[in-house]
């Protein structure tokens, strides 16, 4: 098959980039050659979560994502969340409630619990579960994830009441 | 010794958090997924599409003619290069690539080589291969007498010490048959009360590491690098090195954090190979596999138990007999020691005076099975804790009662004549049946909810003889290294031994560095697998940290400083160098004892160092319309000795379990023909949060491991053990069914009831 | 994967043209999320793909319509019909079941148009549409409107033809209506479901005056189950009615997969038909 190329430009957390990629490459074959690989491919159909971007504040899957649909738009990785040096409250609860084991799929957990308690900051253990339900962890850390969602969305809006 | 601590905190038995969790957290930890190097060219698979047969003819022309494409290489290729291109941890039987015949669909015929992983995909597709097909064999039973035969010839391996009895023989599908014989089963049936007799099966199934499978192999001059998601770094540089006929310092493997591994990634897997065709292309090569292609390189077992036990009028069981089929795949793997280690115990923790096994390795036209977080035993478990409920139930006597009388108690002997000690299983089960209110009134549910409740109990004897060996370099300023080939895919093996080093050096855990596997740098490890690195690595770990100990005892003492100083690690290399300067290097190695089992009969008396115990306490719910059944409550119980990091302990424990209730419930590799039909995440479910049990505990019993580092053992497989009988027994005591194939689907429950009522199905 | 044009035209009509070619590889792009799966497996190799998201302004919006029903775009991502306040209101059954529908990222990024004409008979939202009487209006020389149940000829296939794309989802008033979605599955909990049941009954007083009964998963094609209904219309709403109505449904073809045999797909349609209704009525015990 002749490759058809196109050249694309987009904010990467924040930051300008421009390159020229493979119309068929997703959105991880890019991060991966921009040196971000906190997205990463697993299942490859979008169900472990793995590869969660989030695009213009919504979280896709990278994998399913074509990288040339991001062009002009806005992309934000696992990497841009602690970009000022400090860990985000959702990252802290993570490693507080050890909500993590073999960390590969903690990058997308993380994400789409900031998701969540951006729509929803009180969220209920059933709401976790159902928000969470699109995220797989094959070492079934699911226990300690929902504690630590619990406990970031408690200190959060502590935060916010302070 | 002098007294040198300068912590008095204890750091073993504190829940450390992960020393990696920051980089998890922020996606920066290292796998072997993320690497990539310069020139580095991706490979693609070409794999067979029938399960047995001859290869005539493999066309590359058109792949080889893609534009972007650098190389294709088949089995023929490879030869150039190794002239016997098999590998395998227990029978040289795995081809790099095929040669001859094919021997299960998915397996690899040709790699293909691109600097863009989309055209090797491409091209691997352009490939064409013509077969003669050959008659097959799928099942494990049939494989024992079955006219088509998987290998012509077997090539036993001889590596590790507790295969060396592996024989070759030619036209049998029969790796290994294992024999176990202790007292005299035939008098003992013969004499008995009461018999008993049952068949039991479990299905294939799939580690599913969300890390796929992938290494990259590094060439150089006479030499190679291998960067590898692997669990035995060791392994791979000893068979890279064989296979090339080179010295093992010729061969570098490296291993970062693992996305998952649960026995997947054990021995060796793609790294043959990488380093073949990075040998033959003078370039970097990486081969990832896709979700879909890990299904067609490593499962778990399928198996056949059949068991039979003799009780007498008092409950005791006084004779049992196993028979167990295990359906290995096309290549052993590591099957015959699943065969071997798992077939002394597979009589069950009990105490029974007369016992025969026969445990057998099969090949057949699957996908190859090894080991999966249990190496054999959860399909044991499953088999005799079924039965043992089903021998309660045929005498009248209480579960939880039955289980008490005939568990084996310390200083017996078990079936290999081993001595039980440090084994807490009647800890375990009392504390099962006292977490589960066993003696109270149980809420069984009225109209079509029906609740039921059971218990299982099993164990594991951790598999010996095997070594680890530990380094630890103090530095003059007092901070600690430790280098060792344990390799950390999740189970905080970092973490738990950091605090080995920490305690014995009197140190802060969170600020030891532990240097991860890198063959030419870190000492040998047999391999990280069967909850093993906990006791070997953590004894070595703590030997290595007394030598340290020692020497530095040495200098306080050659510097003048008085015996029980409170003096910190640096001052007494400043008061030796002068300056910041210099380092003290322990070096620890661990092999326990072993008593090799005696051919034919399987005795010994010291087969194993340790045993694990592990029992599962279910409630659940059964919707009689539908057959679905909820699990209401897990209770998982542990013997984990004295654990090192309880809160790590814990979520290992409730993980496993949840792994086994998939198993359990409904993974299972559907098969055509030996063709997997859903080889992916869409297709092959695994749990996910809507699976949790309504509750779930995690309880440790307090035990002491006395020859394990500061008490403690294995525990990375123990709550995998009594989940599926548990829930199996669950349904019978909520509906009456007995379920005796995995997985226990909906549709099985609801079928069973229905033939309680002499009813069928089919409209 | 590789060597496909994309091509972004401004309208539908537009896009229909670049899609009526006759090339069979050509197909239109919305949230791509069922098209991305087919092209990762090597199960289709598009030669062209025909975006749509280009024509989001004119065909995403969610608006009231003079009946009392609602207008869906058709490049409403299912997200946002989750959230819509109108269809919260107007029919509360989407809402619950799009939390158990694929996950949230499928849902921020899959259009309904394209849910629709996928053609998958395990989707959530064929059934549930169909139940609530929506019909789907097309774009292209012929354009049509269409009962959501009629869109279907069989496994992945629609009536619609080359070029023909959904311009909307129409949904009718649905006051006096009680809807429920119930869908089974076999696996884990977030497997493809092995069965879906929608219901919509009419009621007046305790006699059901009109009724709707979709399966879909456990058959080869979505399927209104009119001998259901007819059991259902003029019957006073209880378990006796709610039973027979199941039993009524078990005469649908089911087929055995992965999830179950055909067998076992027939006794749960009969289970939860019965169920859905008692749901949805609150009537005839749980």
């Amino acid at each position: 098959m002749t490759e058809v190329r196109c050249d694309i430009a987009f904010t990467l957390n924040g930051a300008p980039v421009a390159l020229n990629i493979g119309g068929h490459e997703n959105i991880v074959d890019v991060l991966k050659r921009l040196g971000l690989s906190g997205a990463r491919e697993s299942c490859g159909q979008g169900l472990c979560g793995c590869c969660t971007v989030i695009i213009d504040g919504v979280a896709e899957s990278g994998c399913l994502t074509l990288a040339q649909l991001v062009d002009g738009r806005s992309v934000q990785t696992i990497e841009g969340l602690d970009a000022d040096g400090a860990l985000s409250p959702v990252q802290q609860a993570f490693i507080d409630a050890g909500a993590l084991q073999c960390g590969f799929c903690a990058p997308g957990f993380v994400l789409m619990s900031h998701q969540l308690l951006a729509a929803n900051p009180d969220p209920s253990e059933a709401e976790i579960r159902d928000y969470l339900s699109g995220n797989l962890c094959r070492c079934a850390t699911y226990p300690e994830i929902i504690k630590a969602v619990r406990l970031a969305a408690s200190r959060m809006r502590a935060a916010q009441a302070a | 010794m002098n007294e040198i601590r300068s912590i008095s905190a204890k750091q073993v038995g504190r829940d450390v958090p992960r020393l990696e969790s920051r980089q998890k957290v922020t996606g920066r930890a290292e796998y072997t997924h993320n690497i990539t190097l310069p020139g580095m060219l991706y490979a693609k698979l070409c794999r067979s599409t029938v399960a047995h047969g001859r290869i005539l003819s493999i066309d590359v022309s058109a792949a080889r003619d893609l534009p972007g494409v650098h190389a294709v290489y088949t089995g023929e290729t490879i030869r150039t290069l190794i002239a016997e291109p098999y590998f395998g941890p227990a029978f040289h039987d795995q081809p790099i690539l095929a040669i001859g015949k094919v021997h299960f669909v998915g397996e690899p015929i040709a790699v293909v080589l691109a600097a863009d992983p989309y055209v090797a995909a491409e091209a691997a597709q352009m490939i064409v291969a013509e077969y003669e097909e050959l008659p097959a064999v799928f099942d494990e039973v049939e494989a024992m007498t079955s006219a088509a035969i998987v290998h012509e010839t077997l090539k036993p391996a001889g590596t590790f010490a507790d295969l060396k009895h592996l024989s070759g023989k030619s036209n049998t599908n029969v790796a290994l048959d294992y024999q176990l014989r202790r007292g005299d089963t035939d008098a003992a049936f013969a004499a008995a009360e009461h018999v008993f007799e049952h068949e039991f099966h479990t299905q294939q199934v799939m580690h599913t590491p969300l890390e796929p499978m992938v290494s990259i192999a590094e060439p150089g001059d006479n030499c190679l690098t291998i960067y590898t998601a692997s669990q035995s770094p060791s392994f791979v540089c000893t068979e890279i090195a064989r296979l090339f006929g080179w010295r093992e310092n010729q061969v570098r493997v490296k291993v970062p954090y693992l996305g998952g591994g649960f026995g997947a990634k054990l021995y060796i897997k793609l790294e043959a190979l990488v380093a073949a065709a990075a040998m033959l292309a003078r370039r970097p090569v990486k081969l990832s596999l896709t979700m879909e292609e890990q299904f067609y390189t490593i499962t778990k077992h399928a198996s056949t138990f059949r068991i039979k036990s003799a009780v007498n009028k008092d409950g005791r069981i006084t004779a049992r007999r196993c028979e167990i089929f295990w359906n290995g795949g096309a290549f052993a793997d590591i099957g015959p020691r699943v065969t071997q280690k798992s077939g002394f115990t597979s009589p069950g923790p009990y105490d029974i005076d007369n016992v025969s096994v026969d445990s057998y390795a099969l090949y057949t036209n699957r996908p190859p099975a090894g080991a999966l977080r249990g190496f054999g035993i959860p399909q044991l478990v499953w088999a005799y804790e079924s039965h043992t409920d089903l021998l309660a139930r045929g005498i009248g006597m209480d579960a939880v009662e039955f289980r008490r009388r005939n568990l084996l108690r310390e200083g017996r002997p078990q079936a290999t004549g081993t001595l039980m000690h440090d084994a807490a299983i009647i800890e375990v089960l009392d504390k099962t049946a006292e977490l589960m209110n066993w003696t109270a009134p149980f809420e069984r549910g009225e109209g079509v909810i029906r609740r039921g409740r059971a218990i299982a109990i099993g164990f594991k004897a951790v598999v010996a003889p095997t070594t680890s060996g530990a380094i630890v370099n103090l530095s003059a300023d007092g901070s600690a290294a430790l280098y060792m080939s344990t390799v950390d895919m999740g189970q905080g093996s970092d973490t738990a031994m950091a605090q080995i080093v920490a305690e014995t050096l009197g140190l802060v855990a969170e600020r030891v560095k532990v240097v991860h596997p890198d063959t030419d740098v870190t000492p040998y490890d047999m391999a990280t697998l069967g909850s093993r690195s906990t006791f070997h690595m953590g004894n070595a770990v703590k030997l290595a940290s007394l030598h340290a100990l020692e020497q530095l005892g040495a200098m306080a003492r050659e510097v003048g400083l008085p015996e029980g100083t409170n003096y910190e690690i640096r001052d007494i290399f400043l008061k030796k160098y002068g300056m910041q300067a210099g380092n003290i290097i322990g070096v620890g190695s661990y092999v326990p004892p072993y008593t090799s089992p005696q051919k034919g009969t399987g005795l010994s008396d010291n087969v194993t160092p340790f045993w694990m115990v592990g029992a599962a306490g279910v409630e659940l719910s059964v919707d009689t319309e539908t057959g679905h059944v909820t699990i209401d409550r897990l209770i998982n119980v542990a013997d984990v000795g004295r654990p090192l990091n309880p809160a790590i302990v814990a979520t290992q424990l409730s993980g496993a379990a949840m792994m086994q209730l998939g198993f359990t419930l409904f993974e299972n590799m559907d098969l055509d023909h030996g063709q997997v039909t859903n080889a992916s995440l869409a297709d092959y479910k695994i749990p996910g949060m809507h699976d949790l049990p309504t509750v779930m505990d995690n309880v440790i019993v307090d035990n002491n491991q006395q020859n394990g580092p500061y008490g403690a053992k294995g525990v990375g497989e123990t709550a995998t053990f009594g989940v599926s009988p548990a829930i199996a027994n669950a349904i019978e005591d909520a509906v009456g069914v007995r379920l005796t194939s995995l997985p226990l689907t909906p549709e099985s429950v609801l079928r069973g009831i229905r033939a309680l009522r002499g009813e069928k199905l089919e409209g | 994967m590789r060597g496909f044009e994309f091509l972004r035209p401004g309208t539908l009509n537009e896009a229909s043209a670049l899609l009526a070619t006759g090339d069979a590889a050509a197909r239109p792009f919305a949230g791509g999320t069922g098209l991305m799966l087919m092209m990762k497996t090597g199960v289709f190799s598009p030669s062209r793909l025909v975006c749509l998201r280009q024509t989001e302004a004119e065909h995403r919006a969610i608006t009231p319509t003079g009946d009392g029903g609602a207008r869906i775009g058709a490049l409403a991502s299912l997200s946002q019909i989750e959230h819509d306040p109108l269809l919260c209101r107007l029919a509360p059954v989407i809402a619950r079941t799009m939390t158990t529908l694929a996950n949230v990222r499928v849902r921020n990024v899959a259009r309904i148009g394209g849910t629709l004409a996928h053609g998958d008979p395990h989707m959530d939202m064929p059934p549930t549409l169909a139940a609530l009487r929506a019909s789907v209006v097309t774009s292209g020389t012929a354009s049509r409107t269409v009962p959501v149940e009629a869109l279907y000829a069989g496994y992945y296939e629609t009536i619609l033809q080359p070029g023909e794309l959904i311009s909307a989802v129409l949904l009718p008033d649905q006051t006096g209506w009680h809807s429920v979605y119930l869908k089974c599955t076999t696996r884990s909990a977030d497997d493809w479901p092995a069965l879906g049941v929608a219901v919509s009954v009419r009621m007046d007083g305790t006699t059901i005056t009109d009724s709707r009964v979709i399966i879909s998963a456990a058959t080869e094609k979505l399927t209104r189950v009119a001998a259901a209904e007819a059991v259902l219309n003029g019957a006073t709403a209880g378990l006796a009615a709610f039973t027979a109505a199941g039993e009524a449904a078990r005469a649908v073809e089911t087929i055995e997969d992965a999830r179950g045999s055909a067998a076992y797909k027939t006794e749960l349609v009969g289970v939860y038909v019965r169920r859905a209704l008692q749901q949805a009525t609150g009537a005839g015990g749980n």
